[in-house]
């Protein structure tokens, strides 16, 4: 067998096709991982019950110690045992979802810890407090230091939905699964599909800084 | 739904053996990624386009790429040049490579973090590029990457049940053909995550208290030469 770039060119609409879901998948999955994880940190520092914080940290300590693609099982073999039938798709983006949100957790945990001791006095001082003083001061603050940590957490998120392949969510890899198994070209089909990956993870990586420059000039 | 503790009993030692293979699968990957990351970082340090060049492209390109592709390419590539491994082979280099990528940003931000005055004092006083390296920046990294380097092992140790996908036996594929065998996954894989956890938080708490130790010992030296320089100022005031 020889290697016949054709069988990429070939491959690639139905590719893109694919691209487009597994962004689907990751935008979803990482805008509700950002939001979860928001609600974490929120529930950490205003609400600060001791038994909720020990909850959060199990399970924090389990998403970070365990493979996500046994979480992706557990996720979609064990809901519909429960009675609580999630499609693929559903599920992958659940699945997803928990993985991230303990990331992002973190990753803002830190942000927050590098927000200056002195907004947190001055707004208090000013008698600003609940929404505003979260909303308005101190979260802002978090997610512009959390930016770089972020995007990279958003990188991951891209190179985790290809393990939803596994559970059968047709994304990029899946799709090209299905095309190499009628044609039996998987070198040239997977070269097609790593490159697309490729090219998504590092325009990607490479916005951070932009978006940090975009934010600095606004603060200032 | 009803837990069925019968089968954490029949079935551990059947993951047990899958768990073994995992940790010889990462440790074999350890065994050839840090070195490959430690040549790859000098390559992306080096003043020569062409090994800086490939060593860059080399780490970008796992970086950006999902791992599981990264074992398909590995698996599909080397048959289609005529060349059969073992699955388990396979695997553990497609891992070592995938590894070494991130171990070298992480021994490249280390000898970026050790100060600029090291290497030139090291040069004035006539020691070679090499030398340099070697003698002086090198050691003084370690305490540096070992953190990040303890991360990024853990992160092996995670990304190793994708290899199941390549049919290698290791722990998640074994939790894969115990959830055939009894359709119990909630079981089977609570099971297989337990044990990866286990492993996961033994492995940090150990070098945790290796950096604590560390610390302390470089701390109370940083007190010692404190102290001193307090007695000096007495003595001069």
């Amino acid at each position: 067998m020889k290697f016949d770039i054709n069988y990429t060119f070939d491959a690639l609409p139905r590719l893109l096709e694919g691209a487009s879901v597994t962004l689907q998948v990751a935008l979803l999955g990482f805008l509700f991982s950002v939001t979860l994880g928001t609600t974490i940190v929120l529930i950490r520092n205003i609400l600060n019950w001791r038994i909720l914080n020990g909850i959060i940290a199990i399970y924090v300590s389990f998403i970070r110690g365990t493979p996500i693609m046994i979480q992706i099982f557990l996720i979609y073999y064990v809901l519909p045992v429960t009675g609580l039938n999630l499609g693929a798709f559903t599920a992958g983006i659940l699945a997803i979802t928990l993985n991230s949100a303990a990331f992002v957790s973190e990753i803002l945990r830190g942000g927050l810890a590098s927000v200056a001791k002195g907004q947190f006095e001055a707004a208090k001082s000013l008698g600003i407090s609940g929404f505003a003083f979260w909303g308005k001061i101190i979260l802002p603050q978090t997610f512009i230091v959390s930016i770089p940590p972020l995007v990279n957490e958003f990188t991951q998120v891209l190179k985790a939905t290809a393990l939803l392949s596994i559970i059968t969510v047709v994304e990029l890899l899946r799709v090209s699964q299905q095309i190499y198994s009628a044609n039996y070209h998987p070198v040239e089909v997977l070269l097609g599909t790593f490159l697309i990956y490729f090219a998504l993870c590092f325009a990607v990586s490479r916005s951070a800084s932009l978006l940090e420059a975009h934010w600095q000039i606004k603060r200032g | 739904m009803s837990i069925d503790f019968s089968i954490f009993i029949e079935y551990l030692p059947f993951l047990l053996v899958g768990f073994w293979l995992t940790i010889k699968i990462v440790a074999g990957a350890l065994l050839l990624g840090l070195p490959f990351g430690l040549v790859l970082a000098l390559g992306r340090k080096s003043n020569f386009f062409i090994p800086r060049f490939a060593a860059t492209s080399f780490i970008e390109i796992f970086r950006n790429t999902p791992f599981i592709i990264q074992v398909f390419l590995f698996y599909y590539v080397l048959p289609f040049y005529g060349i059969r491994f073992p699955a388990e082979y396979v695997g553990t280099v497609a891992l070592a490579a995938f590894g070494s990528a991130y171990f070298a940003e992480v021994i490249r931000g280390g000898i970026d973090a050790v100060p600029k005055g090291q290497l030139e004092s090291a040069k004035a006083i006539g020691m070679s590029d090499w030398q340099a390296m070697q003698n002086i920046i090198l050691p003084q990294t370690l305490p540096i990457i070992l953190p990040p380097l303890t991360n990024q092992t853990l992160s092996l140790l995670k990304e190793s049940a994708i290899l199941s996908t390549i049919t290698v036996q290791e722990l998640t594929m074994s939790g894969i053909r115990v959830q055939g065998e009894t359709f119990r996954p909630f079981e089977v894989f609570i099971m297989v995550a337990i044990l990866y956890w286990a492993l996961n938080e033994t492995i940090a708490t150990f070098m945790r208290w290796l950096e604590k130790r560390a610390n302390r010992e470089r701390g109370s030296n940083l007190h010692a030469t404190r102290l001193k320089k307090a007695k000096r100022l007495e003595t001069l005031t």
